[in-house]
């Protein structure tokens, strides 16, 4: 089944309002500096949109007192993944409906035991990329992502960063074939919930019913105690029904590194 | 020299009683002396627990270890290759508890073979793709594992892509 254009356009477009403030108590600061504003693509990744607004904060602050590898984001107490897409992140965090999401920018006291550092953006590059061979090995034993040209792996990346929808999905199509002797093995899935690390478990794109396999499977190959009248099952901001096909959300709404991300939460 | 780094290792574990026995040597190889060097390595532990070199190894390889919800308790088989020039690790299959992650089996590793924190250890998985550092070995187990054992292979460059 081909791609459903208004859907994976609409993904694509989601993008979160982000209030950026500094955490000014732990610098020297004269005048604390008004919070960065951004619409940020869901899709995406803080570390390409920091670099602005680092630069704007970095106009109030004693550069000699802070090491730009200290940065980090935190909101709610919890010290934000990098390597996290911005709309995992949000499904997975933000519990109230009060807009722009407000993100503390810390520029010490770097959270070693929590999270690990962005070394720039040749870093994030590097694990998308890494990411994305990593679906592949699970969609098609890594055997289009593995004969692709390196200006393909380039040209995913650019997309991504510059916003360019078309550019991107002109070679992405390539790892989302699923006919023939490239059909889907399984479809690359993680499943998050809030306190704990990812789960990554194989998920085959039909049952042993030689049906579609639904989320709500899914769901229960990940936990078997999953209990779907207390938890809602969300990506991309939206409540997924559960009777939906797991190949249909690999095609349609896996996030640019090709996986599906899922955010169990408790309603 | 293998022998003492491989002492150091248990002797850190005998310290966190959290950590214990995170990595165990799998069965059959060399059990007479697995036990005397563990027994030695406690001892050894208790004695120089505040020696601050050892303290700060101990710290990078409990650091990355996280708990996983579905996969805790559990251990699985690690199979260990070297790629290009890396060192040969004598021993190659290791016992891993599953909810501990790339990054604490790349300090392992580093540790094991005598690398600096600081020199470059690439990890990749069915000679592909590096895991990301955070996810746990449980998960690539899941997902990777062949014949019942995750291998691994260990690169000091860059290996695959």
């Amino acid at each position: 089944m081909p791609q459903d254009y208004d859907v994976t356009r609409q993904v694509w477009e989601g993008k979160v309002p982000v209030e950026f403030v500094l955490a000014a108590h732990e610098c020297t600061i004269i005048d604390a500096p008004k919070p960065y504003y951004a619409m940020l693509p869901r899709i995406s990744y803080f570390p390409l949109a920091l670099e602005r607004a680092y630069k704007y904060f970095m106009s109030a602050v004693d550069e000699s007192e802070v090491n730009k590898d200290d940065v980090w984001l935190e909101y709610d107490g919890y010290p934000l993944k990098w390597h996290y897409p911005v709309g995992v992140l949000f499904d997975l965090h933000k519990t109230d409906d009060v807009l722009p999401w407000q993100i503390t920018v810390h520029l010490k006291k770097f959270p070693e035991d929590d999270i690990i550092r962005c070394a720039g953006r040749d870093a994030l590059e590097s694990m998308f990329m890494q990411s994305l061979k990593e679906a592949d090995q699970l969609k098609h034993r890594g055997e289009i992502v593995n004969t692709m040209q390196k200006r393909d792996h380039k040209q995913l990346w650019n997309g991504l960063v510059n916003d360019r929808f078309d550019q991107f999905w002109l070679v992405n199509k390539k790892l989302m074939e699923n006919s023939g002797s490239n059909t889907f093995h399984f479809v690359p899935m993680r499943l998050y919930k809030t306190d704990k690390p990812y789960r990554q478990v194989l998920v085959k794109p039909m049952n042993e019913a030689a049906e579609r396999t639904t989320l709500a499977e899914a769901c229960r190959i990940f936990d078997p105690g999953f209990d779907s009248s207390s938890s809602r099952v969300v990506s991309h901001g939206v409540e997924v029904p559960l009777d939906t096909p797991v190949i249909w959300l690999a095609e349609n709404l896996a996030y640019p590194d090709n996986f599906v991300h899922i955010s169990i939460l408790s309603s | 020299m293998l022998t003492l780094s491989r002492d150091r290792e248990l002797c850190e574990m005998s310290e966190a009683p959290t950590e214990s026995a995170a990595v165990e040597e799998s069965p059959g190889e060399s059990a007479a002396q697995e036990g005397e060097a563990n027994k030695a390595a406690v001892q050894e532990g208790d004695g120089q627990s505040t020696a601050p070199e050892q303290q700060q190894q101990e710290e990078v390889a409990r650091r990355p270890s996280v708990p996983t919800a579905a996969a805790s308790g559990g251990k699985i088989e690690v199979l260990l290759k070297p790629v290009g020039d890396a060192p040969i690790m004598k021993q190659k299959k290791w016992s891993v508890e599953t909810n501990k992650s790339v990054a604490w089996i790349i300090a392992f590793v580093r540790k094991y073979i005598k690398m600096n924190v600081s020199d470059s250890l690439f990890i990749y998985v069915n000679q592909c793709f590096a895991p990301s550092p955070d996810q746990s070995l449980g998960n690539l187990f899941d997902c990777f594992a062949s014949d019942g054992k995750l291998v691994l292979h260990y690169s000091t460059t860059q290996a695959w892509g």
